[in-house]
């Protein structure tokens, strides 16, 4: 129990793939100008995530070493697949607003990553762990950094179409937060807080 | 008159003006002097003479077999009062030296007689008689003469450059002797270029000289082969490969030395202790150093024995007038920091610098802020910015690819730096690592 | 003879008394001409616009040093550079708290973060405009003209739209014009570029190039070259944004290169862009390619001859 408890918390602070792997900076980037965006994508993730590392784990004394990496992507795309079907017939709206961007989730480094390094690797049990831990760590890293975004770039919060603050923050929101530059400037600088806050800032001397 | 230069360097306040219409003065008879048995660029040399020994002037007491060596004279009489090691002026630590008492009464050595003139002899006898003089290049870097004067064969030589620009600031030693005994540095210009065998001589003085360039002129009137050449005052326009450059518009390629490029470069003190040799036949007991710098009461241009102490020549100068802040053997843009005024004068030493605590204060460093003067100054075209950058946080291969090796150590970056950074003092510490490498490297 | 302790450390010996502190102080000098032109021709918001910039400028490097523990180096007057180059590039109706936005980004996020002076990659103060104007554009593009508070095309978005009068050439030398507070005058600018030629803190090689580059690619293209030169933010640009060293090349071909770069590129954004003015992006595009420059332009190694 230990030991799967720590796999899924593993991948929330330790090894958050945004914040310490720095994996899957597409979406990360491309997704957060929006809080509900980032929230789907975040879903989205966890899901194909989740199910592709249980799969794997099954699979993983089946699957040849030589060719392991087209059966993950197999794997992988069709539960991107899946993922894109059903938001597309269930959230029309935001389906749109992600485009192409839930599609490339095949190629977002983490699920391969967490495929080749863990679940090609560990039992059944751990992967899912591993999976949703991960998953769930990548979404709260887009909450962060989409929440910041939205409420610097638009002096709002939009849930499920309605305001969070009626009537907005008061100040003439800074455009550039929800544009790609936006992403960047935050990315980096909540990467940095980060580092500052759990030590790791500091420079080798 | 065209006057010519080099490209980069920087224009540094030269601080002459304390000495330069001092004549040459005597310096008082030293009692004791300290003789290092390595005062030259080579093997060092082997004492000739045990404590309690009898010396005369000039008399030969350390000798090498060694090709790239030069025998060292004493320059009193008086007895050996010990063989022992003595803190070097240049190396910074104890080295096997010979101390003498004098016993005031200059008694000349036998073999101390004028040579006669040089034409009557061979090229190979006046190369030997060079080198039994122990003289070595007087502008600082001692090689011997004698070595420098026998290049490769295969090396073709049409022009001998006989160095007066004295860039250094403070230091007036080579201006007084061109002021003082043109006439000696023009028959050493003669005496070299007969060893090598050179047709073209160039008299090179900075245009800060105005009275050495006209009395060089005027002795050198009559020599169709030698011409006198006025430079750019620009600092370094007196190192080897800027004044070729100068001069003659040919570059010493990289790695190489003047003869590369068909170029002999001397000292006009050396010229003029070539001469003394032939018309005196005294070896190279004796040198012009500037005693100078603001922390001193007085600034002079002494005669000096080789062996005097530095202690002493200040001494002679009525002292410090403040607290010294640094004491340096040469001038302050390539001149060693001694730890003491307790060191001898070598062949080496051209002046001796005495800073005020505030000049001695660096200051400390700030960021670098990319402003590229120092590549504006470097006068061998490098980039010290970075060279000095990765030379500070230790990637010295890094600072090798960039040719951290071609680098002359003139202190250009260093002087112009805004930031106070010591660029020059970084990439001279990634000279010696990427040198350690390749010697250990090559041992393997 | 009595011991003295002296300091021992390898030559040089000798120090120029140019320090890092002096060349800023220069460049404030050197930026003053300009900011009196800005108040003459903008009133007393052209002042204040530029107290707020500086003052908001140095408190924001000094917060942010003091907060990360560091040495404050406000003494070195580069916070006092941005702020004033910053306020330089907004217009002077612009609401007080775009300065202090402005200033605080130019000095933590691009300037601190990336490690403090001599560090940044981009130039603060173009990269805070650049902030600025993607932020907030209605403010940064509601430029007043001279003497009133009206709200006015500036002569390069009349050549861009084609509606307006375009000033006259010596209205526009002397900033007689629409425009960001201390961008209008070519003539008190170049009164400041010429004293930092003169005391050797700049280079003549980027801002000759950028301005020779503009005016030879607007003339082939049919344009006016010189009302090109004095309009916008060129002059500014050209003087004292592409001759900041931080965020410029070293060699000197490397120098030559940035302003023929930084040229084609403003006069690509200005007849064929989106935007009517595209001297920041030109710069700030051209700042990071600046490594690049600097690494393929290392100068001949002294006595190198290539073998044929």
């Amino acid at each position: 129990m230990i030991g799967l408890f720590r796999d899924f918390a593993n991948g929330i602070l330790k090894e958050n793939p945004v914040f310490r792997l720095v994996l899957g900076m597409c979406p990360v980037l491309a997704v957060t100008a929006a809080v509900e965006n980032g929230f789907w994508m975040g879903m989205a993730v966890i899901f194909v995530l989740t199910s592709s590392n249980l799969i794997i784990a099954i699979l993983r004394h089946v699957i040849p070493e030589k060719i392991r990496i087209p059966c993950f992507i197999v794997v992988i795309a069709t539960f991107v697949t899946m993922a894109d079907l059903v938001m597309n017939a269930y959230l029309p709206a935001i389906h749109v607003k992600l485009g192409i961007f839930v599609p490339l989730i095949v190629v977002n480094c983490i699920i391969l990553a967490r495929a080749e390094a863990f679940a090609s690797k560990r039992p059944i049990l751990n992967s899912i762990a591993d999976g949703l831990g991960m998953g769930i760590g990548f979404t709260l890293a887009l909450l962060v950094i989409s929440s910041v975004r939205e409420i610097l770039g638009t002096a709002n919060l939009m849930i499920a179409g309605n305001p969070v603050f009626t009537g907005g923050l008061g100040f003439e929101p800074a455009r550039v937060m929800v544009s790609p530059p936006g992403a960047f400037i935050t990315m980096g600088v909540l990467l940095g807080l980060l580092n500052v806050a759990t030590g790791r800032g500091r420079l080798k001397s | 008159m065209e006057r010519r230069t080099f490209p980069g360097g920087v224009h540094v306040p030269h601080f002459k003006e304390l000495t330069e219409h001092k004549p040459i003065v005597r310096a008082r008879e030293p009692k004791r002097i300290v003789l290092p048995l390595s005062q030259h660029t080579g093997a060092p040399c082997e004492p000739l003479v045990r404590e309690g020994d009898q010396v005369k002037l000039g008399q030969k007491i350390g000798a090498s077999e060694a090709f790239v060596s030069a025998p060292i004279h004493s320059s009193v009489s008086g007895t050996v009062a010990s063989v022992q090691p003595f803190i070097h002026p240049a190396l910074g630590r104890q080295v096997l030296s010979i101390i003498i008492d004098s016993d005031g009464q200059d008694s000349v050595h036998e073999e101390v007689r004028p040579k006669g003139d040089y034409a009557s002899f061979s090229v190979d006898e006046v190369k030997r008689i060079i080198r039994e003089a122990g003289i070595v290049g007087l502008g600082g870097a001692a090689f011997p003469t004698a070595v420098k004067v026998s290049p490769p064969k295969e090396k073709r030589i049409d022009a001998y450059i006989l160095n007066g620009a004295e860039c250094e600031p403070f230091l007036t030693a080579d201006h007084r002797i061109m002021l003082e005994r043109p006439e000696d540095v023009l028959y050493g210009l003669k005496v070299l270029m007969y060893a090598v065998g050179v047709q073209n001589g160039y008299i090179c003085i900075e245009d800060n000289k105005p009275d050495a360039l006209r009395e060089m002129r005027k002795v050198a009137a009559n020599e169709p082969s030698i011409k006198v050449i006025e430079l750019k005052t620009r600092y370094p326009q007196g190192s080897e490969k800027q004044i070729i450059k100068a001069v003659l518009n040919r570059e010493v390629p990289p790695g190489g030395l003047p003869f590369d490029v068909g170029v002999m470069v001397s000292n006009v003190g050396t010229a003029a202790a070539v001469a003394d040799v032939f018309k005196k036949g005294l070896p190279l007991v004796e040198r012009v150093v500037t005693v100078t710098g603001h922390a001193l009461v007085d600034q002079q241009n002494f005669q000096v024995k080789i062996g005097t102490l530095f202690s002493d020549l200040i001494d002679q100068v009525g002292g410090y007038k403040v607290e010294p802040g640094k004491i340096i053997m040469g001038g302050p843009m390539m001149g060693i920091a001694q730890m003491t005024a307790e060191v001898p004068v070598i062949k080496g030493t051209s002046g001796i610098l005495v800073l005020t605590r505030q000049q001695a204060d660096w200051g400390e460093p700030s960021p670098c802020i990319k402003c590229a003067k120092c590549v504006d100054a470097c006068p061998v075209n490098l980039l010290p910015v970075f060279i000095g950058g990765y030379a500070e946080r230790e990637m010295y291969d890094v600072a090798e690819s960039m040719n951290a090796l071609d680098c002359i150590e003139c202190g250009c970056c260093a002087y112009v730096c805004p930031a106070r950074r010591p660029l020059t003092q970084a990439i001279r510490i990634a000279k010696w690592e990427i040198n350690e490498r390749r010697r250990k490297c090559g041992k393997k | 003879m009595a011991d003295y302790k002296v300091v021992v450390s390898s030559s040089p010996h000798l120090k120029t008394a140019v320090t890092t502190p002096i060349l800023m102080r220069d460049v404030v000098i050197a930026l003053l001409p300009a900011a009196l032109a800005a108040i003459v021709f903008f009133g007393m918001n052209a002042l204040t616009v530029m107290l707020v910039s500086v003052v908001s400028a140095v408190a924001s490097e000094a917060l942010f040093q003091k907060i990360t523990g560091k040495a404050v180096t406000i003494g070195d007057f580069s916070a006092v550079v941005t702020g004033l180059l910053l306020a330089f590039n907004l217009p002077a109706s612009v609401p007080l708290w775009i300065p202090v936005v402005g200033s605080a980004f130019a000095m933590i996020i691009v300037k601190q973060l990336f490690g403090g002076l001599g560090q940044n990659f981009l130039n603060p103060a173009l990269a805070a405009r650049a902030v600025l104007l993607a932020s907030w554009p209605a403010h940064l593009t509601a430029v007043v003209g001279p003497f009133d508070v009206k709200t006015t095309a500036t002569a390069l978005v009349v050549m861009k739209t084609g509606q307006g009068q375009i000033p006259s050439l010596f209205d526009m030398f002397i900033g007689n014009m629409a425009g960001q507070l201390g961008e209008t005058s070519a003539l008190a600018l170049i009164i400041g570029a010429l004293y930092l030629l003169a005391r050797k803190v700049i280079d003549w090689r980027t801002p000759v190039s950028y301005l020779g580059t503009v005016f030879v690619l607007t003339a082939l293209f049919g344009r006016d070259p010189l009302s090109h030169l004095l309009a916008g933010g060129l002059m500014l640009g050209a003087l004292f944004m592409a001759t900041d060293y931080v965020t410029t090349p070293v060699t000197k071909k490397g120098r030559i290169i940035f302003g023929v770069g930084a040229g084609l590129i403003t006069v690509l954004i200005r007849l064929y862009g989106g935007y009517p003015e595209g001297v920041t992006y030109a710069i700030l595009l051209m700042n990071i390619a600046t490594p690049l420059i600097d690494r393929f332009t290392v100068p001949r190694r002294f006595g190198y001859v290539k073998r044929s």
